[in-house]
């Protein structure tokens, strides 16, 4: 299992998203571990909450994170992500990074096949904007965006 | 109690059921009766009375015969070509629309049926002379009852609880039950109220079959998993079990509850946990082909129903050695389980009361152990070995009873299931030596 951002509880509401998660697979010395059971020490430093619009990579928003061993927890306001050159959906794909590696969001070490469907969150709207977390078919966490009208949230 | 006598051929068993190729428990548990049967000699067909998909959903013995009465698919009938096929085909959409004249409207699949149907099964039942016919559920059934009289032999499935049914429903019960052979029941409390309302009927107690006991014990002690599994449908009550679930999530924020089924509420069964901010507790899981796995991975099973004939899930679930928090509802767990054995039954409807009694099985694990024991015992009775053998010879002994009545067209050479039945069957061969 590559090291990612285990996410373990999504929570959007009150027009805010929070991530509670662990990372996993880091090891003391700060390269990829193989199973991540002895990655607790190497996840200090400053950790930050990215997220990356999807059709255009250059477009970053970032948070602090707090962490506590290797559980990790942020959030943000969905106002954030409003913009005004959306098309109709737009997506945003959520990492943790350290500022040297972009760690992916996601939820893979559990049982559950299907998450995209199965793992189901409330959308969150603010003005125009409507925004629900949702995982993709490879079980990664992203943002799905639909302004009102493309381009005017 | 053939051994004097050469064997008779077995008679060829019909089970009509509302759709053979939907997921119900009961067309489930009709497909492993079928499934023993035919392996045990039987010749066994079954009857769809509608079909609305290609393929049948649970595994089902190649030998067994599926037919439909009215097939609708999307492209199952040809562009009608010719006056008299474009006239017969307007006819059946306008009957296709117009509401049932025989079924009583509190049939809970009442919306199911239409004058079409009812046509075309009553003119499919008027074919029947010989063999064995089951009807599955109180619309076919008083069909049957009314239709089904060239010389078939006829037993009535009676899956709920009488006083489950609606007040037309009942009056149709206790009208037309006294015409069947037999009338078969799943709960001793439903035979000895069936047999109260229907003096001088035959009503037999035969429990629905798990379809295997044989299965991987989970380990109550080790998930933090509960299991809830069943049509999204207002009669399984997760529209309780969820706002249950809200009152302990606090407590036990480690626990997550998989609810498996598909149906018509679900997208209000998910505005409920979005309200309830359970979207990361519980989960709408959708239907799976491989339930016993999930059993296997959890830790309790989950009954809200607000009522149920025999619950088939449970009894699965009990079998992967799962205890059981149930509902005390009409008429099904109580039927089972004992309290404080191999489960906690509660107040019916009440989501308080399963609220603690899901929060004393999260917080005992020793308790969940010993009850998990005592349900693999429990579900022992409701294995197919226990089960169909009952089948048999309710068949058997209606059969003889049939014959000496000299019903219908049996002439005695080819016997029931022989020449008087569907085309292209051969029992007489199968039948010769059942196991």
């Amino acid at each position: 299992m590559k090291p990612h951002a285990e996410i373990d509880e999504v929570w959007p509401r009150d027009g805010r998203i929070r991530l509670v998660g662990r990372i996993h697979g880091r090891t003391t010395d700060g390269t990829d571990g193989t199973d991540g059971t002895d990655g607790t020490d190497g996840v200090d430093g400053d950790w930050r909450l990215v997220l990356i619009r999807r059709a255009h990579p250059g477009r970053r928003l970032d948070y602090p994170a707090r962490l506590q061993g290797d559980r990790f927890e942020s959030e943000w306001p969905v106002a954030d992500l409003a913009a005004s050159d959306y098309a109709a959906v737009e997506e945003w794909d959520i990492h943790l990074s350290d500022g040297s590696t972009e760690l992916r969001a996601g939820r893979h070490l559990d049982d559950v096949r299907g998450k995209k469907k199965i793992f189901v969150y409330p959308e969150q709207r603010v003005g125009g904007l409507a925004v629900r977390p949702y995982y993709t078919v490879k079980d990664n966490l992203s943002l799905e965006c639909r302004s009102r009208t493309g381009g005017t949230a | 109690m053939t051994d004097r006598r050469p064997r008779r051929p077995l008679p060829k068993i019909r089970y009509l059921l509302l759709h053979a190729y939907g997921r119900g428990g009961t067309i489930r548990t009709v497909m492993n009766q079928a499934n023993s049967l035919v392996a045990a000699g039987w010749d066994v067909e079954l009857v769809s009375a509608v079909r609305r998909r290609d393929d049948v959903q649970f595994p089902l013995d190649e030998r067994v015969r599926v037919s439909t009465v009215v097939d609708l698919r999307e492209g199952a009938r040809t562009q009608p070509s010719g006056l008299l096929a474009r006239w017969r085909d307007r006819r059946r959409s306008r009957l296709l629309e117009e509401p049932a004249r025989h079924i009583p409207q509190g049939e809970f699949g009442y919306r199911y049926f239409n004058r079409y149907l009812e046509d075309e099964l009553i003119a499919y039942l008027r074919t029947l002379t010989d063999g064995i016919l089951v009807t599955t559920r109180p619309a076919l059934n008083f069909l049957a009852a009314e239709h089904a009289t060239g010389g078939v032999i006829r037993v009535a499935q009676e899956h709920m609880n009488h006083g489950t049914h609606r007040r037309d429903v009942q009056k149709r019960i206790r009208q037309t039950y006294p015409t069947f052979d037999t009338v078969a029941v799943l709960t001793e409390r439903d035979r000895e109220e069936y047999a109260e309302l229907l003096p001088g009927t035959r009503v037999v107690r035969i429990p629905n079959a798990a379809h295997s006991l044989d299965q991987a014990p989970a380990d109550p002690g080790a998930s933090r998993i509960a299991v809830a599994a069943g049509r999204l449908a207002p009669q399984k009550g997760f529209d309780m079990l969820i706002p249950a679930w809200a009152k302990l999530v606090g407590t036990h924020p480690d626990w997550q509850l998989r609810i498996y089924g598909s149906g018509e509420k679900k997208a209000q069964l998910r505005a409920l946990i979005e309200k309830h901010h359970l979207y990361n507790h519980v989960f709408l899981m959708g239907h799976t082909d491989r339930l016993d796995d999930e059993l296997a991975k959890a830790s309790f099973y989950v009954l809200s129903s607000r009522f149920e004939g025999l619950p088939m899930v449970m009894i699965e679930a009990m079998s992967h050695a799962l205890p059981v928090v149930s509902f005390d509802c009409p008429t099904g767990p109580a039927d089972v389980l004992t309290h404080g054995v191999d489960g906690l039954l509660v107040a019916p409807e009440d989501p308080d009361a399963l609220a603690d009694a899901m929060a004393r099985m999260m917080s005992d694990e020793k308790l969940r152990a010993e009850m998990g024991t005592a349900a693999v015992l429990t579900a022992a009775s409701y294995g197919p070995d226990a089960v169909h053998p009952r089948w048999e010879s309710l068949f058997t002994e209606l059969s003889e009873l049939g014959g000496l009545g000299g019903l219908g067209g049996v002439d005695g050479s080819g016997g029931p299931g022989g020449p008087g039945g569907s085309a292209s069957v051969e029992p007489v061969e199968s039948a010769g030596s059942p196991a």
